[in-house]
C-alpha cells in the first residue's frame, strides 16, 4: 500500500511539474538575428525617407535583420535582448511596403518600404516590447529592454 | 491606421522576466516553508467557522450607506456603458481599461480590504434587487429554488467566458465583441436571478463569485448572521463548500499561468508557425491550463486515505478554498504593474470618455507613474514574495482542512500529493514569469 502511495505521489508531481513548465525547458532565448553577417554592409546609405523612422544609424546600438517574403517574416517571435536608451538598428528586408508596430509606450510605428530599409527605434523605459506586423498579424520581435 | 491599432491587447510594454536566481531562491523557500508547516504545525485544526472573530456592531446608518455604494456602482456602469455605446472604438476608450484593469484586476485588491466588493456594487445585482422591489418578490428567492447540486459549476463556465474573451479572444479589445459580452453576461444574470433570485448571482456571476472568494482572504467575515473581523486565514476557512468551488478556482489559478504562457517566446513561435487562426490554439492551451490545475488539484486531493463517513470525491471541493490564497499571488506577481499603470491611464481616460477633449473628473492632466517599470528588481521582489506568501497561506488552509477531515493514522501522507501538487503550482507559477 504504501509503495502505491509513492508511486501515485510521484505520479502527481510529475505530472504537476510538466504541467505547468509545459513551456519547453531550453529557452532562454538567445537568439540574436543582429549578428552583423553578409548582406549589411552596404545598406547603410539607403535609408527609408519615412519621418517615422531615425535617420541617423548609429553602430554602436543592438542591429537586427528583419526579412519578409510575402506573409512570412523572419524571424518571427524571437526575443532580443537591448539596451534602454540605445538605439535599435532595424535592417528590413521586405518584398513589399509594410509597417511595424512598436508596443513600447507611447508606441512607435516603423513604416518600411519594398526592398532594404533601415529604421531606428529607442525605447527608455525597461520591459519586454513587442514589435508587431498587423497585416499580417504576427509578433515579429520581443524587444527585452533592460 | 485606427484600423490597426484595434488589434492588440492593452498597455505597452510588458514585464521584464523575473532573474533566475530569485525564481530558484523563492521555489526553494516555498519548498522549505512547505514542509516545515507539515512536520510542525498544530495537529488539531486551528480554524473553526462556528466560533471566534470579534463580532462587530453595525450602525443603523449602514443600510442607507450600502445603498450609496449601490448606486455609485450603478452610477460608474452607466458612465463606462455610455462610452462603450457612444464613445470611439480606440483603446483611448476608458472601456476596456475600466473592464479588463480596473474591474478585473481591482477586484483583487478591492475585495482582500473590504471583503465582498463586488456584491456590494454589482450593477447586475442592483437591478435585480429593484425587479424584486417592483414586483414585490423577495429578493433573494425567484421562482425556483437554485438547484444546490449546482453549485458554483455556473461561475466557473462564465468565468472561462470572461479569460477567454480577455487572453484568447483577438477583438478582445474592439468595442462591439465587449458591448456584447457584458450585454449576454448582464442578460444572463438577470434572467437567471428573476428564475432564481439573486443566489443565482452568488453562483454564477463571475466578478461576484471570484471577489467574494477574494474577500474571504480579507479580515471581514460573517458568523450567524453578524458582521465579525477575524484573522484572514480563520475568514477562508468559514469559505461555504459548494460542488464546482474546484472548477472555479482551476479557472482562476491556470488562467492567470496562461496569460504568462501565451507571451513566452517558445508558445509565440509555435502559434505563429502553425499557419492558423491563433485564436485555436490558444484556446486549446487555455482549456489545457485550466482543466488541467482543476484535475490535478483534484487528483492530489483524493490520493489520501479517508474515513469511513468520508465521500472521497467530495474532498476537491472541501479542499478547493485553499487554492485561494496562491491565485490571490498569482494575480498580484502578473498583474501589480500593468494594474498601477494601466489603471492610472485608465483613470485619464475616464475623465474624457467620448474623445471630446473634456475632462469630466479633473484627472486628464494626470501624468502617468512609471516608478514601478523603472525599478524592475523590486517589481521582481514582490512578484516573488507575492507568489510565495500566496503559497505558504495555502498550504498552512490545506494543512488545517486535512486535520479536519483525514483520520489520524493519514493526517501526515494523505497531505502530501496535495503539497506536492502546491509547491508544482508556485514552482511552475515562478518558471513562467522567468520564462515569459
Ligand atoms: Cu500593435
Amino acid at each position: 500500500m504504501p509503495r502505491r502511495r509513492l508511486i501515485a505521489v510521484a505520479a502527481l508531481t510529475l505530472t504537476a511539474t510538466l504541467g505547468l513548465s509545459a513551456c519547453g525547458g531550453d529557452d532562454e532565448p538567445t537568439t540574436t538575428p543582429a549578428s552583423p553577417q553578409g548582406s549589411a554592409p552596404t545598406q547603410s546609405g539607403e535609408q527609408s525617407p519615412d519621418p517615422g523612422s531615425g535617420s541617423e544609424v548609429e553602430q554602436s546600438g543592438t542591429r537586427i535583420e528583419l526579412t519578409r517574403t510575402g506573409d512570412v517574416f523572419d524571424p518571427s517571435g524571437a526575443r532580443v535582448k537591448v539596451k534602454r536608451g540605445e538605439a535599435v538598428t532595424l535592417v528590413i528586408v521586405s518584398d513589399t511596403a509594410g509597417s511595424l508596430h512598436v508596443h513600447s509606450t507611447p508606441e512607435q510605428d516603423v513604416e518600411y518600404r519594398q526592398g532594404t530599409s533601415t529604421h531606428e527605434v529607442v525605447i527608455d523605459r525597461p520591459g519586454v516590447v513587442e514589435v508587431e506586423s498587423h497585416d499580417p498579424d504576427l509578433v515579429v520581435l520581443q524587444l527585452e529592454v533592460r | 491606421m485606427d484600423g490597426t491599432v484595434l488589434a492588440h491587447g492593452l498597455g505597452g510594454a510588458k514585464d521584464l522576466p523575473i532573474p533566475v536566481d530569485m525564481a530558484v531562491a523563492g521555489a526553494v523557500a516555498a519548498l522549505v516553508i512547505s514542509f516545515s508547516v507539515l512536520a510542525l504545525a498544530w495537529r488539531t485544526p486551528r480554524y473553526d467557522a462556528s466560533r471566534g472573530g470579534l463580532p462587530l456592531t453595525v450602525p443603523p446608518a449602514a443600510t442607507a450607506l450600502s445603498w450609496v455604494l449601490r448606486a455609485l456602482g450603478m452610477a460608474f456602469f452607466l458612465y463606462v456603458a455610455m462610452a462603450a455605446v457612444l464613445g470611439e472604438d480606440t483603446l483611448v476608450n476608458p472601456v476596456f481599461g475600466s473592464f479588463y484593469v480596473l474591474l478585473w484586476v481591482g477586484i483583487v485588491p478591492a475585495s482582500l480590504l473590504f471583503g465582498p466588493f463586488f456584491k456590494a456594487v454589482s450593477p447586475a445585482r442592483t437591478l435585480a434587487m429593484l425587479v424584486a422591489k417592483l414586483t414585490g418578490a423577495p429578493a433573494d428567492r425567484g421562482l425556483l429554488p437554485y438547484p444546490e447540486r449546482l453549485g458554483y459549476w455556473p461561475a466557473a463556465l462564465t468565468l472561462f467566458a470572461f479569460v477567454w474573451m480577455e487572453l484568447v479572444f483577438p477583438h478582445a479589445t474592439q468595442l462591439g465583441p465587449v458591448r456584447l459580452w457584458f450585454a449576454l453576461y448582464l442578460g444572463t444574470m438577470l434572467i437567471g436571478s428573476a428564475v432564481y433570485g439573486t443566489t443565482f448571482l452568488a453562483r454564477a456571476d463571475p466578478f461576484e463569485v471570484y471577489s467574494t472568494l477574494v474577500g474571504r482572504l480579507s479580515v471581514w467575515g460573517r458568523r450567524d448572521g453578524r458582521l465579525v473581523v477575524r484573522s484572514p486565514l480563520a475568514n477562508l476557512d468559514a469559505t461555504p463548500v459548494r460542488p464546482g468551488l474546484v472548477a472555479v478556482v482551476g479557472v482562476l489559478l491556470g488562467s492567470t499561468a496562461y496569460d504568462s504562457f501565451r507571451e513566452s517566446p517558445t508558445w509565440l513561435r509555435v502559434v505563429q508557425s502553425l499557419g492558423i487562426e491563433r485564436a485555436w490554439p490558444d484556446t486549446a492551451a487555455l482549456v489545457v491550463f485550466t482543466a488541467g490545475v482543476t484535475l490535478v488539484f483534484a487528483a492530489a486531493t483524493v490520493a489520501t486515505g479517508v474515513s469511513d463517513h468520508q465521500a472521497r470525491r467530495h474532498l476537491p471541493d472541501l479542499f478547493a478554498h485553499s487554492v485561494v490564497p496562491i491565485i490571490v499571488g498569482y494575480m498580484v506577481a502578473h498583474y501589480v504593474n500593468f494594474f498601477v499603470e494601466f489603471g492610472q491611464r485608465t483613470l485619464i481616460d475616464l475623465s474624457d470618455p467620448l474623445t471630446t477633449g473634456a475632462d469630466y473628473l479633473g484627472t486628464g492632466d494626470w501624468q502617468i507613474n512609471y516608478w514601478l517599470s523603472m525599478h524592475p528588481t523590486v517589481l521582481a521582489s514582490t512578484k516573488v514574495l507575492a507568489i510565495v506568501t500566496g503559497h505558504v497561506l495555502g498550504v498552512v488552509a490545506a494543512h488545517d482542512r486535512a486535520m479536519k477531515l483525514l483520520p489520524r493514522k493519514h493526517q501526515l501522507v494523505g497531505q502530501l500529493p496535495l503539497l506536492f501538487v502546491m509547491v508544482g503550482f508556485t514552482a511552475g507559477g515562478l518558471y513562467l514569469l522567468f520564462a515569459s
